[in-house]
């Protein structure tokens, strides 16, 4: 049994010359919310088209519970819900008729399902009106709607605030929440507004350019964005060495042999640059940065896009 | 596949094409009622049996044989665009329906509609037909429209394919099926010039002709005269015609899921 819902290895869309996702190795956990954060463009859509099978890779593999979807996508999609980019339904149609279709086609056995899933949304079920007579944000919640309706284990939601109004948004997220805490679902969700992703999710995957600068978890990224002390010396291990000998400190990460950070701010910078210098150790920079969440991310993916 | 078939029917709720498909089915034959009781046509007949013979040729060859191909052409352009038009292919591919089920079901769906809509001139002019003249053979006349509603649809596949491949807009599928059917049309008119060979390749007018043989050999017809060499069995066509759908469902689903692909 795999240890991921979804785990993705070296996934590769190619489009003619251009690389839209490259090497892509995601790693969603049961029960929990991932966040797949990117500006507009990043390859979000095209990552999540794949865990559906609705994109051929051109190289790699997406594993589902631990099989490969490609041989086995009778037995996974219909444990999984999804909604990828512009909700898709028959404008004819009422909402209801609308999910009495897709109902019939999952052979959906529960004969409440259409209407609970509307009441979870708030769209009124065995209403006149027709889709195409709808706002964004009603298509928005019936699409959402849609993908509840079966009681997946795993969602996949790209992008599931687009067009909705504020407090749209934050009933949409309180009812994501829920269902990962109360019914334990794995939810995989895109966004390119940071804020939401990190009100919602609990590990966060950083995409740009089709490819995935980093994953962790929510609680690792703050504490990499949260304030420190950052030196730049000439040897990072004989100034951690110092830095646990002299002041009995271990709150620091090394990046790198002459780059490191001290997460503990009630020690003088003075003392420690003093005590480096003394035994032997160049400091070529010693500053306090103070860099928030919005501006970790935009340092790791090279610029603005992200809201 | 029941299912796929009645959720194809259920997405074609409040389609007002649905209805013109109905009411296109009486076009025919009701002109052609007052027609056939204008002094100058009813005396040309010897017996109320000829013209009711005449009639019911009239209305399968104008009703189905030429208006059809255009009915279904165009409903496949509603069905087949469908998915497109309002990017439900990905709902569907998602639960998991694949392309050929799809492809199937519609195709389904147009052969329901090709055969209501034969059933239903036959049945139109055997009502007006009363009317006018002496209806007889009224079993065989309804057998008779199933079996056209069957074969026009399947000979009208091919035009799907292309309805499909160029999967412009409804205006220029409408063009297409106008084409095919003016196309039969002038073939069929031309069948002792034309080679066997294109007449046999040509599914609406390898279907006239069957149906042409098929009335004469019922009595519901005088006779074909010179074209006799060209008259296939209801066996040829039968092999033919299913030849001709299957290599079109075939085409069609290939290109469904190169385009699905994309």
């Amino acid at each position: 049994m795999s240890k991921y819902v979804i785990e993705t290895r070296n996934l590769t869309k190619q489009y003619g010359a251009q690389k839209s996702v490259a090497r892509l190795n995601i790693h969603v956990q049961k029960g929990r919310i991932y966040g797949l954060l990117g500006r507009n463009g990043a390859g979000k859509t095209t990552t999540m088209k794949m865990l559906l099978g609705l994109t051929q890779p051109t190289s790699g593999e997406v594993a589902i519970w631990g099989k490969p979807l490609a041989a086995n996508e009778k037995k996974l999609l219909p444990r999984i819900g999804s909604l990828i980019e512009s909700p898709g339904f028959y404008p004819n149609l009422t909402a209801t008729e609308n999910l009495r279709i897709f109902a019939t086609l999952r052979g959906v056995p529960n004969r409440n399902a259409i209407k609970n899933a509307l009441d979870l949304v708030g769209l009124p079920y065995k209403d006149r009106k027709l889709f195409s007579q709808y706002s964004l944000g009603m298509k928005q919640r019936l699409a959402i709607a849609l993908a509840i309706m079966h009681d997946p284990e795993l969602l996949i939601l790209d992008e599931p605030i687009n067009g909705l109004d504020p407090i749209g948004i934050a009933e949409v997220r309180s009812f994501i929440r829920n269902l990962c805490n109360e019914r334990g679902k794995t939810i995989l969700i895109s966004s390119h507004i940071l804020s939401e992703i990190a009100l919602l999710a609990d590990d966060i995957g950083i995409i740009d350019h089709g490819t995935l600068l980093e994953e962790e978890s929510l609680e690792e990224l703050e504490t990499k964005s949260s304030k420190h002390i950052r030196f730049t010396v000439s040897d990072t291990a004989q100034a951690a060495r110092i830095l646990e000998r002299s002041f009995h400190e271990n709150q620091f990460t090394i990046q790198d042999d002459h780059n490191m950070r001290l997460h503990n701010l009630n020690i003088s910078i003075g003392k420690i640059v003093t005590a480096f210098v003394e035994n032997g150790l160049e400091v070529s920079q010693a500053a306090t940065s103070e860099e928030s969440l919005e501006d970790y991310f935009k340092r790791v993916t090279g610029g603005e896009g992200i809201a | 596949m029941l299912r796929l078939i009645c959720c194809e029917f259920a997405k074609l709720k409040r389609k007002k094409f649905i209805w013109l498909v109905g009411l296109s089915a009486f076009l025919f034959p009701v002109p052609l009622t007052a027609l056939m009781t204008m002094p100058q046509t009813a005396g040309q007949y010897d017996s109320k049996i000829d013209i009711f013979n005449d009639y019911f040729q009239f209305v399968m060859g104008y009703g189905v044989e030429l208006l059809l191909p255009c009915v279904i052409g165009v409903m496949a352009a509603i069905l087949f665009f469908m998915e497109r038009d309002n990017d439900t292919f990905k709902n569907l591919r998602t639960i998991p329906i694949t392309s050929t089920q799809m492809i199937f079901a519609k195709i389904i769906v147009l052969f329901f509609f090709g055969i209501i809509f034969s059933l239903a001139s036959a049945l139109i002019s055997i009502l007006c037909g009363g009317m006018i003249a002496e209806v007889n053979s009224i079993a065989y006349r309804l057998f008779f429209a199933l079996e056209m509603g069957i074969f026009i649809t399947a000979g009208t596949l091919p035009l799907v394919v292309l309805v499909v491949f160029f999967s412009k807009n409804y205006v220029f599928s409408v063009l297409l099926c106008v084409f095919y059917s003016v196309l039969s049309l002038t073939a069929e008119s031309s069948f002792g010039a034309l080679p066997k060979v294109i007449c046999w390749l040509m599914p609406i007018p390898f279907t006239t002709l069957w149906s042409a043989g098929n009335l004469t050999a019922h009595g519901a017809m005088d006779g074909v005269g010179m074209l006799e060499y060209l008259i296939p069995t209801t066996f040829e066509t039968i092999i033919i015609l299913a030849v001709v759908a299957l290599l079109s469902v075939i085409l069609v689903d290939y290109m469904y899921k190169k385009r699905g692909d994309e």
